[in-house]
């Protein structure tokens, strides 16, 4: 039980990215694509009997053929710049229904992730997740930087199109990372390792819907080239985008012409000084979110 | 992760090498609960260990059932004179690696079980006039010769839709694979509008082949009394019901009802079998 290493690349320094499927899995999209324009190379996984419910059977002519696991697997590119660990796991492992990870089998799967980073002497962490934020889909997202460590914040400042939870109006610098992104660097944090979570944002009002969000991807591959000082070519993203846009403006002509309104302003709301008060109060932006809550309610859930 | 299993012996069985009988209790038409009592009952099965609950269920409360507090329980059977082991359990919530691992290891350092045989109930769209089937899953070829002499569907082609997951009955018989232990994931199709209440024929069908198999020599003139008293309500049920009559003989005719249809030949025959038929 536990990692299973094919091979030992040989690496220097790596960084690890790790991403698990999030709220319009922005995470694993923005990861996921770097992986694959890199053409990193699989080096291990870590078993899943432990920690998941299989996913699928397949049956031929009477026959237990197989049995289908969700990956959780390793990958490594090793680059000018820097060698890089990717770790991308297809679920969560979550405990009592719950949608994301937490509780033993998270901690346990976020150390097993660390123990490999630690035996390549990787010290730098990458993750990332969505922020749900008042924002509207034809904006760009923002991304959100949480690191583990006060050092990191001077480098973050230097990133582009990116805020500090403190540059965020209302968040005092406070707020929650759920599930394995966010656990994964609390858990490098007591193990020494320095570590960023990259949050791309998303509308509030998209979060409950079964959509990928490859807008917000792009803006966190953007940030973690910058970071990571290469450049990979991001046209692909633009092209998913493009396909899950239409879908989104189809979902968007069917709210109500009023919650809508209320939508609409939120394109006054600009990347330029996030901090500074916007065009919206704010109790016009509880009122917002209370329509959109309403909204959701009324079509069964949201998702 | 904790690797230590919490499986409780009572009494060591004297089993040179034993088959293994699975039942889960929430089977539909309580399938799995109900086969595996009726061996227990018939062959005087001795309980002899159990696997403790905590790491697999949802010890938050209590359920009730037919007025009763209930708790779950995950417990062994042995009938010794058969080399028979019967499990009965509810299905676990969480840990199903591990619960499974750890029937596994009462069945084979325990028991040394050398086959198994998982029961589970799913839907069929036909009547109840149509003579129940029995399919077959195995995770072996050699287990699939085995059963060749049977009277048993073989050749089943699945896989997992989207959305949807494995049975609990897959993962057991691919665990036992991974441990060379023979497994069999035996399947009844029940009619859709008794799948909530208890179907007697089925239980008679995979009765009957691990009768067979296993040589167990079982007397079934209860269980074929109570299959006729069944098929008597249900005709019943058709001569007071015209409607109900219309739709068991479109089904008997291979047609496919409406899902409104459906629902309310489902709600007569509950109401109608429930108030005692």
């Amino acid at each position: 039980m536990g990692i299973r290493l094919y091979q030992e690349p040989q690496l220097e320094n790596p960084i690890l990215i790790a991403g698990w499927p999030g709220i319009g899995n922005i995470g694993i999209i923005a990861v996921d694509t770097l992986r694959r324009i890199l053409e990193a190379e699989e080096f291990g996984e870590i078993e899943p009997w432990d920690f998941f419910y299989p996913r699928r059977v397949l049956i031929k002519k009477g026959v237990l053929e197989h049995l289908e696991f969700p990956n959780s697997k390793f990958y490594f590119k090793k680059t000018e710049g820097k060698d890089i660990i990717f770790f991308i796991g297809e679920e969560q492992p979550t405990e009592g229904g719950r949608m994301y990870a937490e509780g033993r089998k998270a901690y346990y799967m976020a150390n097993l992730v660390l123990d490999v980073a630690e035996e390549f002497k990787c010290r730098r962490v990458y993750t990332s997740g969505a922020a749900v934020a008042l924002t509207h889909h034809t904006i760009k997202p923002r991304v959100w930087a949480v690191p583990n460590s006060e050092s990191l914040i001077p480098e973050i400042r230097g990133y582009g199109n990116t805020v500090l939870m403190s540059d965020i109006e209302g968040r005092g610098g406070h707020g929650n990372i759920t599930g394995l992104n966010g656990l994964l660097l609390g858990v490098a944090k007591k193990r020494g390792f320095e570590a960023i979570c990259l949050m791309g944002e998303i509308p509030v009002y998209l979060q409950g819907l079964p959509l990928s969000y490859p807008k917000a991807s792009k803006s966190v591959l953007e940030v973690l080239n910058y970071s990571l000082k290469i450049e990979v070519n991001l046209d692909k993203l633009d092209e998913l985008d493009q396909k899950v846009e239409q879908r989104i403006e189809e979902f968007y002509k069917q709210i109500p012409s009023e919650i809508r309104g209320q939508l609409d302003r939120l394109k006054q709301v600009t990347d330029a000084q996030p901090a500074e008060p916007g065009p919206i109060t704010e109790e016009e932006e509880k009122k917002i979110m209370e329509d959109v809550e309403k909204f959701f309610k009324k079509r069964g859930g949201g998702g | 992760m904790s690797q230590e299993y919490p499986i409780k012996i009572y009494k060591e069985p004297d089993l040179r090498r034993s088959s293994l009988v699975l039942g889960w209790s929430e089977d539909m038409s309580n399938l799995g609960r109900k086969a595996t009592g009726y061996l227990n009952r018939k062959l005087k099965g001795q309980e002899f260990a159990e696997i403790e609950p905590e790491d697999f269920f949802s010890l938050g409360g209590v359920a009730i059932e037919g007025n009763l507090a209930q708790f779950p329980e995950s417990k062994f059977y042995t009938c010794q004179e058969h080399a028979l082991v019967v499990f009965q359990s509810g299905s676990p919530g969480a840990e199903w690696y591990k619960f499974l691992n750890s029937v596994l290891d009462v069945a084979e350092h325990h028991c040394r079980v050398k086959e198994l045989y998982t029961i589970g109930a799913m839907v069929s769209v036909g009547a109840h006039t149509a003579p129940r089937e029995l399919l077959a899953v195995v995770n072996s070829a050699e287990m699939k010769e085995v059963l060749s002499q049977y009277d048993l569907t073989r050749d089943l082609d699945y896989q997992t839709p989207p959305g949807e997951r494995p049975t609990l009955n897959a993962f057991l018989l691919w665990i036992a694979k991974e441990r060379n232990i023979h497994g069999v994931s035996l399947w009844v199709p029940i009619p859709f509008y008794l799948a909530t209440m208890e179907d007697a024929q089925a239980q008679k069908k995979v009765l009957s082949f691990l009768d067979e198999r296993l040589d167990l020599k079982i007397d079934f003139s209860d269980l074929d009394r109570e299959i006729r008293e069944q098929n008597e309500q249900l005709a019943r049920a058709r001569s007071r019901f015209p409607q109900v009559d219309d739709y068991i003989n479109r089904l008997e005719s291979n047609l496919v009802l409406s899902e409104e249809e459906n629902g309310e030949l489902i709600k007569k025959i509950e109401d109608f079998l429930r108030e005692g038929g």
